[in-house]
């Protein structure tokens, strides 16, 4: 029902911002690195199977997407920023590295969803997923899977950082929020208040969703 | 001592004048003495003095309409023509252009009405524009700040529609005073008319080149040179009319040639500064608009080519 | 690729990169490691090349060490927040505290050239009476420099970046003119200041080290809003661009990716040179006067991790203050959302400014002050501060991300107390060099807590003055940091003299934002710089009176 509502709701309806890939606004090493990252795969390097499966299920309820389109494989750039061993540059105590955190906070979510549900959290439906991720959030777990990492640590700074950073990476998500993407050389001119140069995406104003769609085609 | 020298000095006077009499005399007798009466004749040639006075104001006022055209369309495609009325300039300025090369290519001795409504209503909307882009800075949050005058609607672009309908409009005066001996725009003196306009637009257009090549902060040394010339230029012209010597007239002619020839290598320059944006000319969507205005230099060549147009009225009206 | 700036070192084999050119070199000299240079920096941004620099400039051999790579720019950076994160220092540290910062993105980079090169780009002087916070304002602690002083070396670094900025600046005593013209203000900007005329406070175009008309090679923004992930153009005059390229032509030696993990010290307890790790060895450069200049957590870590029998503290440590008065600055924002499109993704983030509270002490119930500026987020850092520090996930959070386009928003620079109990310490655990790694300790005061509080609500008035809707408070932000190494005039004080000097160790010096005594409620950057160029001019002045070991 709520994801319904996300695909009814399209605020820029037709843009693509990879439809400026050949244009002034996107410079030879922004393709490269946006063509290897259009090439992750949906599937795990460095997880396991079954660890995968619960970001996948974790992914769909913090960033929901809509059925309309193709989806962002969340947990596959997720997995693949693990392999890499990228690192934010701090972490709190009681959280230990990236990779391991995940791995036992994957585990332990699961290890919760079995307690509580009978099945692993993949198979836990929506809204009881949305409540153990919401317990996970206010420090309510502590199954001993855990090991000592507070679930609203390993909620905040790991589970929720990463998936939201790994799904705003992608283009799609650039085209839904009706960001202008990848800018060089080729800035912006037009600065101001309701200013928009013709390589930006047009806001489909009540009423006006044509007339966006018609603009947001020719945007290159 | 005194009067050898002086007496020598008059024989020199004497032998440079009909040394230089000659080939003058021999090429306006010439035509003359083909048709008609020498009374006539003069009135006739004076006639022709006056068309090509016209058009050479016809053409500088032309200059600077094409100038206008395409920096309008420029600006005014950057400001999205968001406002209807932004389209306004770029009608008036190809009307004016259009009616500028009519009355280049026209040697009748009389104003045309068409020109004349179109001139006048390209002053109006000088006019009407400046009260538009006050309006438009001065609405921004800080108001009449550097950073609106800088960025917001330039104040002084609307000016150059103005000067180029003011021209145009001198031009058909002038026309309109086919062989009458002393030429009038209304009841002022032609000659003194167009170089005062010429002057004040020099002036006014250097003062837009400084503003926002201030605003540029002078990277590049080049860039004073609209601001240094042009303001002699100015003074030339002022010190023609005043004096109106032939070596002042003479000086002032050779700079106004060199204002035109600065004109259209700024064009040159200004597509340099394009090149040295980010991306340069393969980013030309947003460097031509965010770089130097390609179309802006050429008004300077407008108004020299009017100062031109008046230098040769004032050498007609004093050494006729 | 052979020529990968994060794996292999550029700067090799007589040449660096040029970074104003793709695929080309500039020539560079080179030091043999068994000779003592005069000076060997660790550390190459607002401190370090600055140094480097001007102490090349002076005669002076140089080599500047730099843990991070080389980079060009204009073929290295892509428009990709993720992929930029490779300019941060992202290395393993462990925060605490009652408010553990957040490192990495906003305050520490690893690059040639440090964190300017994805700084904010704001350039902005000290308010006159902080360099004499204790005596004249009643907090914190005094500079054992004169600000007429500083005052000077500002002006020298603002014509060094050309910066853009007002014709006039509204704040503080008379300043010379910027070099460059202020940018066009984006609509973020705008809101910003009709704020301010709602509330009737001043405001003003920020002092911006990113050129609004070409410079040299270096191209004019095009206000892509790329700038904290690293600007592609060269309009950023960060010390990459700017220090580093003059550094190299007056002799300067640049090694990249050159971990520093020690400084050796003699009997006579005087440095002799550091050890360092290029390309997984372990190597030593001798040098007769080292300098530290690897920011606030870094510096003290270093100086901490090459303690000896005679120096069991850590080096240059008798104070006992090495890692003590960490100063970040607080970061807090309040956002909102305007009826018109905003797009505040264009043009430098902060591209407006007012230093009312730097300036107004009427009225406050809290020591020191805070600039607030315009802000420009770009979809990931916005994502995550929706989810992080607004709590939004799901569909609410989809949702609100798709008004991306209309979001405003304020944010302070604020100053906050230095307090001894704010620290860098070293971890047990160890880094992919064996370095031990710093545990980072911070706790805001009593204080800080007041800043914060008037600066949200004045900040939620300005917004809610102009029509921003659905104002909500991101409490929990830092940014900058500071201290940790502070500069005095007694040494039992401070840990370096004004000269950025340690009291300890006569040829061991520290230049950057360690030295501070307090933070002001302003960047740091323009500070660093100038306090490099001061330092500079002092060691060239000591040196012709002898009072320095050259040989």
């Amino acid at each position: 029902m709520l994801d319904r509502k996300a695909e009814l709701h399209n605020a820029y309806p037709g843009y693509d911002v990879l439809a400026k890939w050949r244009s002034p606004s996107w410079n030879e090493k922004t393709r490269e690195v946006i063509a290897a990252r259009l090439q992750v795969p949906d599937e795990p390097q460095f997880l396991t199977l079954d660890e995968f499966e619960v970001l996948t299920a974790i992914a769909d309820r913090i960033v929901p997407q809509p059925a309309s389109r193709s989806p962002v494989p969340v947990a596959g750039l997720l997995d693949q920023k693990l392999r890499a061993g990228v690192m934010d540059g701090y972490r709190v105590v009681g959280l230990p590295g990236d990779g391991e955190a995940w791995r036992r906070g994957l585990g332990a979510l699961n290890a919760e969803a079995r307690a509580r549900h009978d099945c692993g959290f993949a198979a836990v439906a929506d809204g009881d997923q949305d409540d153990l991720l919401r317990r996970c959030e206010a420090g309510e777990l502590n199954a001993p899977e855990w090991a000592g990492m507070p679930s609203q640590i390993f909620f905040k700074h790991r589970l929720l950082r990463d998936v939201v950073l790994a799904y705003y990476s992608h283009p799609t998500a650039w085209s839904e929020v009706g960001w202008g993407g990848p800018a060089s050389p080729r800035g912006y001119v037009r600065l101001d208040f309701n200013d928009r140069d013709p390589w930006e995406a047009a806001e489909a104003m009540p009423g006006r969703e044509v007339e966006a769609r018609r603009i947001n085609r020719n945007v290159r | 001592m005194l009067s050898a020298m002086r007496s020598n000095q008059a024989r020199k006077d004497k032998a440079r004048g009909s040394f230089q009499a000659l080939p003058v005399e021999a090429m306006r007798a010439r035509p003359l003495r083909l048709s008609v009466p020498r009374s006539l004749s003069r009135s006739a040639q004076r006639e022709a003095e006056t068309v090509s006075a016209a058009r050479r104001l016809n053409r500088a006022a032309g200059m600077l309409a094409a100038s206008v055209l395409a920096d309008s369309a420029l600006e005014h495609y950057r400001g999205s023509f968001k406002n209807k009325a932004m389209f306004t300039p770029l009608v008036v300025a190809g009307l004016t252009l259009a009616m500028s090369l009519h009355g280049t290519a026209d040697r009748r001795p009389v104003a045309h009405r068409a020109r004349d409504a179109s001139y006048l209503s390209a002053a109006v909307t000088g006019l009407i524009g400046t009260g538009f882009h006050i309006y438009n800075v001065t609405k921004k949050v800080g108001g009449l700040s550097w950073q609106n005058v800088f960025y917001g609607a330039p104040l002084g672009a609307p000016m150059a529609i103005l000067l180029s309908g003011m021209l145009g409009f001198c031009s058909e005066r002038v026309r309109a005073n086919g062989r009458r001996r002393s030429r009038r725009i209304f009841k002022l003196p032609a000659a003194e008319t167009v170089a005062t306009v010429s002057a004040l637009g020099l002036l006014g257009t250097s003062g837009e080149a400084g503003l926002l090549h201030f605003r540029g902060a002078f990277h590049n040394p080049f860039m004073a040179v609209p601001v240094t010339l042009p303001p002699i230029g100015a003074g030339l012209l002022a010190g023609a009319v005043l004096n109106g010597g032939r070596r002042m007239r003479g000086l002032a002619r050779w700079w106004m040639r060199l204002l035109a020839l600065m004109g259209f290598a700024g064009v040159g320059f200004h597509a340099y500064g394009v090149s040295r944006n980010m991306g340069g000319w393969r980013n030309w969507s947003q460097n031509i608009l965010n770089g130097p205005p390609l179309p802006a230099p050429p008004s300077f060549a407008g108004l020299a080519m009017a100062g031109l147009a008046a230098l040769e009225l004032i050498r007609e009206a004093r050494d006729a | 690729m052979s020529d990968d700036p994060l794996h292999s070192p550029r700067a090799i084999n007589g040449r660096a990169p040029d970074v104003f050119r793709p695929g080309r070199w500039v020539s560079m000299k080179q030091y043999a490691e068994h000779e003592a240079v005069d000076f060997v920096i660790v550390g190459t941004g607002a401190g370090g090349a600055t140094l480097a620099c001007k102490l090349a400039e002076y005669g002076f051999t140089v080599v500047a060490l730099d843990a991070g790579p080389y980079f060009r720019p204009l073929e290295d950076f892509a428009s990709d927040e993720s992929e930029q994160t490779k300019l941060y220092w992202t290395d393993d540290r462990i925060v605490d505290g009652d408010n553990p910062l957040q490192l990495g993105s906003n305050n520490s980079g690893k690059a040639v050239g440090g964190s300017t090169v994805h700084f904010a780009m704001v350039s902005l002087r000290f308010r006159p009476e902080w360099f004499k916070a204790r005596t004249k304002l009643g907090y914190g602690a005094d500079w054992p420099i004169d600000w007429r002083e500083m005052w000077a070396y500002y002006t020298e670094v603002e014509q060094a970046l050309k910066v853009s900025g007002p014709v006039n600046y509204p704040w503080g005593p008379p300043r010379p003119r910027y070099p460059y013209r202020a940018h066009p203000l984006n609509a973020a900007a705008r809101a910003l200041a009709r704020g301010c005329e709602a509330l009737g406070i001043g405001w003003t175009e920020t002092p911006l080290a990113t050129l609004s008309a070409p410079r040299g090679l270096a191209h004019p923004c095009v206000y892509r809003g790329f700038c904290v992930t690293g600007c592609s153009t060269n309009a950023k005059q960060s010390a990459l661009v700017t220090w580093i390229p003059r550094a190299l032509s007056a002799g300067a030696e640049i090694r990249d990716l050159a971990m520093v993990g020690r400084i050796e010290t003699d009997a006579n307890g005087l440095a002799v040179g550091v050890h360092y790790n290029r390309q997984n060895q372990w190597r030593f450069q001798k040098a007769r006067n080292v300098v530290v200049a690897g920011y606030a957590i870094e510096t003290p870590r270093l100086l901490l991790n090459s303690a000896t029998d005679k120096f069991p503290d850590g080096l240059a440590n008798r104070s006992g203050l090495v890692g003590k008065n960490l100063m970040a600055q607080a970061n807090q924002a309040v956002w909102g959302e305007m009826d018109e499109e905003v797009r505040s993704y264009k043009g430098p983030p902060s591209l407006a400014i007012t230093e009312h509270w730097n300036y107004e002490d009427e009225g406050k119930d809290f020591f020191g002050g805070y600039a607030y500026m315009s802000q420009g987020p770009l979809p990931q850092l916005w994502a995550n501060t929706q989810a992080t520090a607004h709590g939004l996930w799901g569909t609410r959070l989809v949702e609100a991300m798709k008004r991306y386009n209309h979001v405003v928003g304020l944010k302070i620079v604020g100053e906050m107390l230095p307090q001894e109990s704010n620290r860098v310490t070293l971890a047990d655990e160890v880094d992919q060099y064996g370095l031990r790694i710093p545990r980072v300790t911070y706790s805001w005061c009593d204080n800080d807590k007041r800043l914060i509080d008037h600066s949200v609500a004045f900040m939620s008035r300005a917004l809610g003055a102009i029509g921003a809707k659905d104002l909500w408070v991101q409490e929990d932000d830092t940014c900058h940091l500071n201290g940790t190494a502070r500069m005095g005039d007694r040494p039992d004080n401070s840990v370096v003299n004004a000269d950025c000097r340690s009291w300890d160790i006569p040829n061991l010096w520290i230049c950057d934002g360690s030295v501070f005594p307090t933070v002001g409620g302003a960047n740091p950057s323009l500070t660093i710089q100038a306090i490099a160029c001061r330092t500079a001019d002092r060691i060239r002045g000591l040196s012709r009176v002898g009072e320095i070991r050259l040989n």
